[in-house]
C-alpha cells in the first residue's frame, strides 16, 4: 500500500504541471486586449495611450511559454503571482479563502455521508414500498434542483421569513471581534478559533452562518448518496450471508446493521469521498449565493475578471485536493474490503 | 440515530436563540451592502466607485462640495475656498491662495503641514499610472506642448530629453536613467511641476501655468487622487519621499509594486481596521478628527454580488444601505422600515455609437458580406451623415425611458449631462422618434442605394446589461419596421471581448455609458475629442473629424475662465454633435438609494453617487 501511496504522490507533479499548462495554453487564445480586461473594468481608464502601455507593462502581449516559464518561476520561489481580484498576492488570497471552504466541507460532510446513507438504507429496506418512492422522488428532486434556486429558497425562507440563518460567515459585531489583533487565528476555522479564544457565542454564530449552506450542499447530495447506497443495499440483501444471517434466527435489525449495511457502505464511501473532495475545491454557486469568502467564491470572482494568476493558483490547490483526495479514497477503499488490493 | 437527531436539535435550537439577540441592530455600526469592488486604497492609483468611496473615509481634500451643489464649495483641509472677492484667486485665475488648517492631525498621530498638500499634489501628478487618474491634475499642472494640455509629465520628460518615447530614457528592463542629459531632463519635468508651489507660511499658493476652469472640482472631496497625504508616513512606508532626482522610479508602478494599495494614513473621520479583498472593509471612528469625531463607531462596506443577499441583509436589518440596480426597483419599494430615493440628479450617459470605420482586415463578420449589397454594410457605412440621422429617428426614446428605465432616466440631448454647466434643454432639442423622417433619411443615403438593397450588420453590447440588450432590441425592430431589406443582429459579449473588438475598431455599432462631472469637460472630452476615451474606438475619420471640429472648441473651453462663455461652448459642441448625429443618446440615468429608514443624516451629491459618506450618518 505505501508503494501504491508513493507512486500516486510521484504522479502529483505530473498531474500540476499538465493541469497548469493547459490553463496557459487556453489563456493563450486570448488576444492582449482580452487580458487587458483584467486592468482596465471602465473605458475611463483608456485615455490616451493607455491601453498600449498596460500591455507592455504586465507583458500581456508576450507568448504563452514565456509567461508560463515565468510562472515556475515564481511558484519555485514560493509566490503565486498576484491576484487582481483581491489586491493581494495569490498565496495570502488562498490562505485567507480555503480555511472556509475547509470548514464548510467538514460541517458538510457529515450530514451528507449520515443522511446519505441512512436515506439509502431506508429505502433499500423498504423496496418498492411507500417510504422507497418517497425517497426515490426526494432523490430526483436533488438531481434536479439546480444549487441556486435551492439555495435562493433556502435564503430566502430561513434568513428572509424566519431571520435565522444569515448568509456570510459571521455577524458584523463578531466579525469585528474575529478581525481585531485580540482574537488569535489558529486554525482559520471560525468555529475551533472561537472555542480556542473561548468566545462560545462566536463559535454559535459561525455555525449559524454555516447551516444553510450546509443545508444547500447536503440536499444536492443526499441524492446521488442515497441512490447509490440503496442499490448497494438492495444488492446486499439480496445476498446468500445475508439469507444465511436470516436463517440463524438475527433479528432483521441486526442483519441490516452488522451484515448488509457494512458491505452496502463500500461504494458509497467512494462517493462521499469523492463530494468532500468536489467541496474542497470550492463549490462556486453555493458560496456565492450565500456570500460564503471561500475558495469557491473567489474562484467565481477570478474567472470573471480574468484573473489568471487566481485562476491558476485555485486550480494548483484543487489539483492537489483532488490527487490527494483521490489517494484517501482508494486507501480507505483497501481498508474497508480487505478483497481490494492496491498495487 | 436518535441520539443524533437530538442533539442536532439542541444545537439547531441554541443557534437560533443567539439569531434573536442578533437581530437587535448595533446604532454604532453602518453596513453597506455594494456590489462593487475596491481596487486599491492609494488615492493616486483609483478611479473606480469602489475604492473612491473607501478612501473618501479616510483622507481629506482641500476643498469638500457643498451640499447638494457641484458648483459650489466649502473648506476642508484648506480654510477658505479661493475665490476672486477675498483676493485668494489671482492672475486671471491662475494662482490659487488656500489658507492651511492648523491642528489637524492624521490618523498616526503626524500633524498637517503645508508641505504635505503640496507632496500630496505632486506625487498625484508623478505617480500616473497607466490607464489612472493622474491626468486630471496634469493638465492644469503642467505647461501645455504644442498648445494641447499635457496629460502626463512623461510627456515633458520625452521633450526635454529630445527622444522618442519614455523607454527610450532609461536602460532597457530597469528605471535607470541611460546618462546623465536624461537625469537631468527627468529632474527638469519635475520642476516645471514644482514651481507650480509655493509655501507662505501657512498657505499653499498654487501658479497654474495656464487658466484651467474645473480646477477647484478637481481638488474637491471625493476625487480622491487630490487627497491629502502624510509625506513622512509615504516616504516611511516606500512611496515616494518628496525628492526631484529620483521620482521615476515611483512612476506607473504595477499594482503589487505600490507599497500605499492597502493602507492609509490619512486625516479623514474613519481609520482603516481591515480590508479583506473582494469581501469586506471594516473602518472605525478617528477621534481626533478636526471636524469632530463621527457620531457611529464603525463603518464596513460588504461586497455582496448577488441582489437576493443584499436585498435579504437589508430588510433583516444586517445592512443600512444597499445599492440597487433599476431592475430590482421594485423588490425594495413598499419595505416595512426602508426608505428608497429615486430620481437622483447623475451625471452617467449611455449611448449608442457609431463606428466611423470599422477594422474588416481578416474579414469582419459583424459587417456582414462588408458591401452594400442587402447582406452586409461596407466599413465606413457609419461615416455616412445620412444613416446617423436616419437611425438617431428610429429609436424610440420615450418608451425606452419609460418602460425600461421604469422612468428612472431623462433623454439626454448631447454629452453634456443635465445638471452641469452648458447643458441647456432647448438646445439643441433631443431626438424623438420620427419613423418618417428616418426612412426619409435612409432614402437619401447613398443615392437610394440602401433602400433599395438594404442592409445587415451586427450591433453589441456587453452581456448582462439589459437595458443596452432592450435598447438594441428596439432599435432592430424599428428598422426592420421601415424597410424589411433592414437588419441588424444583436450579439453580446463579456468585457474582455468587448473591450478587444471595441480596441480593434471591429464593432459597426455598439453601446456603452460614460459617468463625468463635475466639470462638462469631463463628459464632452470623452465623446467628442479626437483623443477622447472614444475616439479611438470609432474609426481614424471620426479622429480626424473631431480634430477639426471639436478639439479647438474644447480647448478653448478650459482655457476661458467666464462661465457664460463656457456654458456658449458646451452647448455649441453638443449642438454639433447633435446636427451630425456623432451619437445615439439613449438616457441619463437617474439614481436610487435604498437605505433603513432609521438612518439619519443620509446627504446626497451627484458627485458622491454610489459613495456613502459615513461621516454624516447615524442611527
Amino acid at each position: 500500500m505505501l508503494g501504491f501511496a508513493a507512486r500516486r504522490m510521484l504522479l502529483l507533479p505530473v498531474t500540476i504541471l499538465g493541469l497548469t499548462l493547459l490553463i496557459f495554453l487556453f489563456m493563450s487564445f486570448l488576444s492582449p486586449y482580452e487580458l487587458l480586461s483584467t486592468y482596465v473594468s471602465d473605458p475611463r481608464q483608456l485615455q490616451g495611450d493607455a491601453a498600449q502601455t498596460l500591455i507592455k507593462q504586465y507583458g500581456l502581449d508576450q507568448p504563452f511559454y514565456v509567461k508560463y516559464v515565468k510562472w515556475i518561476d515564481e511558484v519555485i520561489h514560493g509566490k503565486f503571482g498576484w491576484s487582481v481580484t483581491l489586491n493581494e498576492p495569490v498565496s495570502k488570497a488562498i490562505m485567507q479563502r480555503f480555511p472556509a471552504t475547509l470548514e464548510l466541507a467538514i460541517y458538510s460532510i457529515i450530514p451528507i455521508i449520515l443522511g446519505g446513507i441512512w436515506l439509502g438504507v431506508t429505502s433499500a429496506v423498504h423496496h418498492n414500498k411507500f417510504i422507497d418512492q418517497m425517497l426515490r422522488v426526494f432523490a430526483l428532486l436533488g438531481y434536479s434542483i439546480p444549487s441556486f434556486v435551492l439555495g435562493l429558497v433556502i435564503l430566502f425562507i430561513f434568513y428572509g421569513v424566519l431571520g435565522w440563518l444569515p448568509p456570510g460567515r459571521l455577524g458584523v459585531n463578531f466579525s469585528m471581534i474575529y478581525d481585531s489583533s485580540s482574537f488569535y487565528h489558529y486554525t482559520g476555522l471560525v468555529t475551533i478559533d472561537a472555542l480556542l479564544n473561548g468566545r462560545f457565542w462566536m463559535f454559535l454564530d459561525a455555525l449559524k452562518h454555516l447551516v444553510a449552506p450546509v443545508m444547500t450542499l447536503s440536499f444536492l447530495s443526499w441524492a446521488g448518496l442515497l441512490r447509490i447506497t440503496r442499490s448497494s443495499m438492495l444488492e446486499a440483501l439480496g445476498q446468500d450471508y445475508v439469507r444465511t444471517a436470516r436463517a440463524k434466527g438475527l433479528s432483521e435489525r441486526v442483519v441490516i446493521n452488522k451484515h448488509a449495511r457494512k458491505n452496502a457502505l463500500i461504494p458509497a464511501t467512494t462517493v462521499a469521498g469523492l463530494m468532500f473532495i468536489g467541496i474542497l475545491g470550492g463549490v462556486v454557486i453555493t458560496e456565492t449565493i450565500f456570500n460564503y469568502p471561500g475558495i469557491g467564491s473567489l474562484m467565481a470572482q477570478a474567472s470573471e475578471q480574468l484573473d489568471y494568476a487566481t485562476v491558476l493558483g485555485i486550480t494548483l490547490i484543487y489539483g492537489l485536493v483532488t490527487v490527494i483526495g483521490n489517494l484517501a479514497v482508494d486507501i480507505s477503499y483497501a481498508l474497508i474490503d480487505p478483497r481490494v488490493r492496491l498495487r | 440515530m436518535r441520539k443524533i437527531f437530538a442533539l442536532i436539535a439542541v444545537v439547531l435550537i441554541g443557534i437560533f436563540s443567539i439569531g434573536l439577540a442578533e437581530n437587535v441592530v448595533n446604532p454604532d455600526t453602518v453596513v453597506e451592502d455594494t456590489y462593487y469592488n475596491i481596487q486599491s486604497l492609494d488615492p493616486a492609483w483609483v478611479s473606480d466607485v469602489g475604492s473612491e468611496e473607501a478612501i473618501s473615509q479616510f483622507y481629506d481634500n482641500l476643498i469638500q462640495y457643498d451640499g447638494t451643489s457641484v458648483t459650489r464649495f466649502l473648506p476642508m483641509i484648506s480654510t477658505n475656498v479661493p475665490s476672486v472677492e477675498d483676493g485668494t484667486l489671482l492672475d486671471n485665475g491662475t494662482t490659487y491662495v488656500f489658507h492651511i488648517r492648523q491642528g489637524v492631525y492624521f490618523h498616526n498621530g503626524d500633524l498637517l503641514t503645508p508641505q504635505d498638500v503640496v507632496y500630496s499634489l505632486e506625487r498625484a501628478v508623478l505617480f500616473d499610472r497607466a490607464g489612472g487618474p493622474s491626468w486630471m491634475l496634469s493638465e492644469p499642472l503642467l505647461p501645455k506642448i504644442d498648445g494641447r494640455y499635457v496629460d502626463s509629465i512623461t510627456q515633458w520628460a520625452v521633450k526635454l530629453a529630445g527622444v522618442k518615447s519614455w523607454n527610450d530614457l532609461f536602460a532597457t528592463g530597469t528605471n535607470n536613467p541611460l546618462n546623465d542629459k536624461y537625469k537631468q531632463a527627468l529632474i527638469d519635468a519635475f520642476n516645471l511641476l514644482a514651481k507650480d508651489f509655493e509655501i507662505k507660511g501657512n498657505d499653499v499658493i498654487i501658479h497654474l501655468p495656464h487658466p484651467y476652469a474645473p480646477f477647484l472640482a478637481t481638488l474637491a472631496h471625493y476625487n480622491t487622487l487630490t487627497s491629502i497625504l502624510d509625506q513622512q508616513w509615504c516616504a516611511a512606508h516606500n512611496a515616494w519621499d518628496g525628492k526631484a532626482d529620483d521620482w521615476w522610479y515611483y512612476h506607473n508602478p504595477t499594482v503589487n509594486d505600490d507599497p500605499l494599495y492597502n493602507i492609509e494614513n490619512g486625516t479623514g473621520p474613519f481609520k482603516l481596521v481591515k480590508w479583506s479583498g473582494g469581501l469586506q472593509i471594516t473602518f472605525e471612528r478617528f477621534d481626533k478628527y478636526w471636524a469632530g469625531p463621527a457620531k457611529i463607531k464603525y463603518g464596513v462596506i460588504n461586497d455582496v454580488s448577488e441582489f437576493t443577499t443584499r436585498k435579504l441583509n437589508l430588510t433583516r436589518g444586517q445592512a443600512d444601505v444597499i445599492n440597487v440596480l433599476v431592475p430590482y426597483l421594485s423588490q425594495v419599494e413598499g419595505i416595512d422600515g426602508v426608505k428608497v430615493y429615486t430620481h437622483l440628479p447623475t451625471f452617467a450617459i449611455d449611448s449608442i455609437f457609431f463606428t466611423w470605420n470599422v477594422n474588416d482586415q481578416g474579414g469582419n463578420p459583424y459587417l456582414g458580406s462588408g458591401k452594400l449589397d442587402g447582406h452586409g454594410i461596407p466599413p465606413d457605412f457609419f461615416s455616412n451623415k445620412d444613416v446617423r440621422m436616419a437611425f438617431e429617428y428610429l429609436f424610440p426614446y420615450s418608451t425606452y425611458i419609460k418602460e425600461v428605465w421604469l422612468d428612472q432616466a431623462l433623454i439626454p440631448n448631447g454629452a453634456v449631462p443635465k445638471g452641469l454647466l452648458g447643458y441647456n434643454p432647448a438646445t439643441p432639442t433631443a431626438f424623438h422618434q420620427d419613423l418618417a423622417k428616418a426612412a426619409e433619411y435612409f432614402k437619401k443615403a447613398y443615392n437610394g442605394e440602401l433602400w433599395k438593397k438594404g442592409f445587415e450588420f451586427t450591433a453589441v453590447y456587453n452581456t448582462g446589461n439589459t437595458q443596452r440588450q432592450t435598447a438594441l432590441q428596439m432599435l432592430q425592430y424599428y428598422a426592420a419596421q421601415v424597410n424589411p431589406k433592414f437588419k441588424i443582429n444583436i450579439a453580446s459579449e463579456l468585457w474582455a471581448t468587448y473591450l478587444n473588438d471595441l480596441m480593434m475598431n471591429k464593432i459597426p455599432m455598439f453601446m456603452i455609458g460614460w459617468t463625468g462631472g463635475p466639470d462638462p469637460y469631463n463628459s464632452a472630452q470623452p465623446f467628442y475629442g479626437s483623443g477622447g476615451a472614444f475616439g479611438a474606438f470609432l474609426g481614424a475619420s471620426y479622429r480626424e473629424w473631431a480634430r477639426e471640429h471639436m478639439d479647438p472648441l474644447l480647448s478653448e473651453s478650459m482655457s476661458t475662465t467666464d462661465p457664460q462663455k463656457r456654458a456658449e461652448l458646451f452647448t455649441e459642441m453638443n449642438t454639433i454633435a447633435h446636427d451630425n448625429a456623432l451619437f445615439l443618446f439613449t438616457d441619463q440615468q437617474e439614481g436610487i438609494a435604498v437605505m433603513r429608514s432609521w438612518l439619519k443624516g443620509w446627504e446626497y451629491n451627484p458627485m458622491n453617487f454610489l459613495r456613502l459618506n459615513f461621516y454624516s450618518l447615524s442611527k
